[in-house]
């Protein structure tokens, strides 16, 4: 096939006329690329009415910012889709989400100390409501930093802002994860100068360790139900996947790997985990069901993401897709590939890695050369959202 | 042309027979020592210890011993057997690895020199490991080694 086809485009290159007047085969045509028209954000129209009370009018006012920043709502005045009025009294926040038709969808009170802090939960309770996805007001993300001097744990919003330094180890930690409802952290801590996993709860304040085991844990990742964590040890004399129930303690190992396992994460579901694993030929992904009670049969298989050296792979929050950090010539590269099967698509290029979904999936956070960004996949716009933070490496947004 | 017909027979048998290795098979799985336990055993992070051998240097993203490695692992195997210490097997990666990845690879090659060491005759006992990846950067190796450590 190859020969007549070289053989024809020589003759079309030294007889263009013939080319012109002949139609050309199907195989022949190059692909028409269309110009894309611009992505149209699908906008509700909100209107804000009433604040009443003491601290009223600051909460409408900020209310308006927190509205505007999800970008899922278009502010007006005249025929919205949706009504949004209140109270405020002393920091507490009453909210009253009224449909087009008059119907009230929601009446709620915020009592949480802070009236920032209300008005981040009434904005993701409106979001929730309209479009069935969660906001990301109060959602967070945790990233591991050097600027210390030694790597350790940090946390902030979705806009790179509230940044808290969580550990405070001698001689670091790294690798955490936030539970799916963000009440705790997993993280791998070098506590005596060895790697073990931790888990803090952030509500309670307590910190506890989940695995001490010989050799190395780490990767720790939450189950949907945030109950057990997928994690990596090697206290068998190999690097294996294992799963640890956090109610119980204990654990069982779902690979079967003579290679170098790394970087486990759930499917929504909570019946399969994806990870890295390198049997000597570069780390490739690999799917693993779950074992249930009562149920010995679990599959393990290799998934062809397409590319030779693939980690850090995670699920979207619908888990239809899988986005990882695959390897393009010497840089790392974010990708995004459909699940089961599907085509892929490179995000960003040139070193970027570690990629992390949003939980409402339309964003997808990324580390690269040392600063954080958090990248639309809508319009394919990205934003720096942590710059000159130290190197920041490995960041994760709460599931 | 009797005898040529039998030996092409027998061989065609045996290579039939599963018993029998394909050359393009995998590489069977090096059988595997669980760890003992830790205590007792000083990190490289914080302490200053002192390597009992050349740093290992694997190239890429290999986990594999070569020659020049085990040549090096049977003399420490030998100076093992004077004093019988305990040695501490710890994994590097260079900072261009994603993070994980590096964790797991740089565990997986000091399991490998503690799988070779016991080989040669090193008490599993005496020995630990451990994969930094580039987590102890910058104080600690910066490039893709396995360097084992007397406690």
């Amino acid at each position: 096939m190859t020969g007549p086809r070289i053989l024809l485009i020589a003759l079309l290159l030294i007889f263009p006329s013939v080319g012109l007047a002949a139609p050309l085969p199907s195989w022949l045509k190059l692909p028409f690329v269309k110009k894309q028209a611009p992505v149209k954000l699908p906008q509700r129209k909100v209107r804000l009415g009433e604040f009443t009370g003491g601290t009223g009018a600051s909460a409408k006012k900020a209310l308006v910012e927190e509205l505007t920043d999800s970008r899922e709502f278009l502010i007006t005045e005249d025929q919205a889709d949706y009504v949004l009025s209140g109270s405020s009294v002393g920091g507490r926040v009453t909210g009253r989400l009224v449909n087009a038709e008059g119907r009230l969808l929601f009446e709620r009170t915020y009592a949480s100390p802070g009236l920032d802090e209300n008005l981040r939960i009434l904005s993701d309770d409106i979001i929730f409501e309209v479009t069935g996805k969660p906001g990301l007001a109060t959602s967070r993300m945790v990233f591991v930093s050097d600027r210390s001097g030694t790597k350790q744990v940090y946390l902030c919003d979705a806009q790179g802002r509230d940044v808290q330094q969580v550990t405070r180890h001698a001689h670091g930690a790294v690798s955490p994860t936030l539970s799916p409802d963000g009440g705790a952290i997993a993280y791998t801590a070098y506590i005596s100068g060895f790697p073990i996993v931790q888990v803090l709860d952030m509500g309670l304040g307590w910190e506890r360790t989940v695995t001490d085991t010989p050799g190395s844990s780490f990767g720790a990742a939450f189950s949907p139900d945030g109950q057990r964590l997928a994690l990596v040890m090697s206290f068998l004399g190999n690097p294996e996947i294992f799963v640890t129930d956090l109610n119980t303690n204990t654990a069982g190992c779902i690979s079967d790997t003579v290679g170098a396992p790394s970087s486990p994460s759930w499917h929504p579901d909570g019946k399969q985990i994806i990870f890295a694993d390198d049997r000597g030929r570069g780390p490739r992904l690999y799917v693993a069901e779950i074992p249930e009670k009562d149920h010995n049969e679990a599959r393990l298989y290799l998934w062809r993401a397409g590319y030779s050296f693939c980690t850090d792979p995670e699920f979207s929050p619908d888990g239809k897709k899988v986005a990882f950090t695959a390897r393009i010539g010497k840089e790392t590269a974010v990708v995004i590939k459909e699940y089961p099967q599907g085509q892929s698509i490179v995000i960003q290029g040139e070193g970027a890695q570690h990629p992390s979904w949003s939980p409402n999936g339309r964003y997808l956070c990324y580390a690269q050369h040392g600063t954080l960004y958090v990248h639309d996949l809508r319009t394919s716009q990205r934003r720096a959202v942590l710059t000159q933070y130290g190197t920041v490496s490995e960041p994760r947004w709460m599931r | 042309m009797r005898l040529f017909l039998l030996a092409v027979g027998v061989m065609t048998g045996l290579c039939s027979c599963t018993s029998v290795p394909s050359p393009f098979q995998e590489r069977e799985a090096d059988i595997v020592f669980a760890l003992g336990a830790r205590e007792g055993f000083k990190s490289p992070m914080g302490n200053s210890l002192k390597p009992a051998c050349p740093a290992l240097e694997f190239l890429g993203t290999s986990f594999a011993l070569t020659g020049a490695h085990r040549k090096v692992l049977t003399e420490l195997a030998a100076e093992w057997k004077q004093e019988k210490p305990r040695y501490l097997i710890a994994g590097y990666t260079p900072p261009n690895f994603p993070e994980d990845y590096a964790r797991s690879l740089s565990e997986r090659r000091a399991q490998a020199v503690r799988q070779a060491m016991i080989e040669k005759g090193v008490e599993a006992v005496n020995l630990q490991t451990v994969g930094f990846g580039h987590d102890s950067a910058p104080s600690g190796p910066t490039t893709g080694v396995v360097v084992i450590y007397k406690q």
